[in-house]
């Protein structure tokens, strides 16, 4: 059932959100090495996507737990986070991202989504979305499967 | 939407089998989700998931994973189209069908194996302490090999279908319509 697999489940967001962003790889790594990076949003988040220089979020599975962005320009925004074994999801007023993982075969199957929310920008992020999103989304999880690798 | 107000619509879906609850519960949720707020489209996928699962069990039940996975990517991707966020489960019953109905028929090669056949398969490895009863070596050896290889390791051995092909190195729909031919092949030289 989709609701067992996060990564059944990320497909299904990505789709309903049609996200600019979405990309899923097997990783020759433990789920749980993977997933304790994914997992550790203040830490990890700012190597992981080059634009944040941090993100404020209590430890550990959240649930709709306000969090703030703040990017390397020093803007910063408000997200609200829900974070659970194998699954995360973020959002603020613009963005939503989004992970999930689960073991596979000697690995991990883990994905990542991003995607904006307001409807006017969605045709800029369908466009962006051909040009960038899987390339962006696969940079993503090269970055995190190193970061797991380094544990 | 709060928390309660999702659990008892659960609890009233999961009594009467889906029909005629209070779907207009769902309709904050659904109009939540078609402004892009991803964690209440979460929240209404967890709600429907198993609505959809129990309407495709009985109409794909050799796909059920697959239908119900279809299903939700249809509903969730067309949901921006639904006008009337109060049709939402008549909608999704509509959409689950369909895609149920395409994903049974997307497979002709899946024949329902003989349940027979299959607990005499599990049961094998049971009483057989690891080595295969001689008349059923016999069974397997008159296969292809490939179908010998989806079978021993998807009913002797238990794996699930993904790590057959991730051991076969094929994908994943190369081991089902593999397993189809195989345990009817299988039935048909026990039978000879």
């Amino acid at each position: 059932m989709s609701s067992s697999d996060p990564v059944l489940r990320l497909r299904v967001l990505a789709a309903g959100l049609h996200a600019g962003l979405y990309a899923e790889e097997h990783l020759p790594l433990p789920y749980d090495r993977v997933w304790a990076v994914a997992a550790d949003l203040e830490a990890e988040l700012p190597h992981l996507l080059p634009f944040l220089r941090e993100f404020r979020v209590p430890p550990g599975d959240t649930d709709r737990t306000p969090a703030l962005a703040v990017g390397r320009s020093g803007l910063t925004e408000p997200f609200e986070v829900r974070l659970a074994p194998g699954w995360c999801l973020m959002q603020s007023r613009l963005v939503v991202g989004g992970m999930a993982a689960t073991p596979e075969a000697d690995g991990t199957r883990f994905a990542v989504l991003g995607a904006t929310r307001p409807t006017v920008l969605r045709p800029a992020q369908w466009l962006y979305g051909r040009l960038l999103g899987e390339r962006r989304g696969r940079a993503f999880i090269d970055r995190l499967a190193e970061r797991a690798a380094l544990r | 939407m709060d928390r309660q107000d999702i659990q008892g619509i659960q609890g009233i879906q999961g009594e009467d089998g889906g029909r005629a609850a209070p779907w207009d519960a769902a309709a904050a949720l659904v109009r939540a989700a078609q402004d892009g707020d991803a964690l209440a489209m979460d929240e209404l996928l967890a709600l429907v998931t198993p609505y959809v699962t129990r309407l495709c069990r009985p109409i794909a039940p050799h796909e059920v994973a697959d239908a119900v996975q279809e299903s939700l990517l249809a509903v969730f991707k067309g949901l921006r189209t639904l006008r009337d966020p109060r049709a939402f489960y008549g909608w999704v019953r509509t959409a689950t069908v369909r895609e149920a109905v395409r994903v049974a028929r997307r497979a002709p090669a899946e024949e329902p194996a003989d349940p027979a056949d299959l607990a005499r398969l599990g049961g094998l490895r049971a009483d057989a302490d690891g080595e295969l009863p001689a008349d059923v070596r016999d069974v397997l050896a008159r296969l292809p090999v490939r179908h010998r290889a989806v079978l021993v390791l998807r009913e002797l051995e238990g794996l699930d279908e993904a790590t057959v092909a991730g051991l076969l190195g094929v994908p994943q729909g190369t081991v089902k319509s593999r397993l189809s031919r195989a345990r009817s092949s299988f039935r048909k030289a026990w039978s000879r």
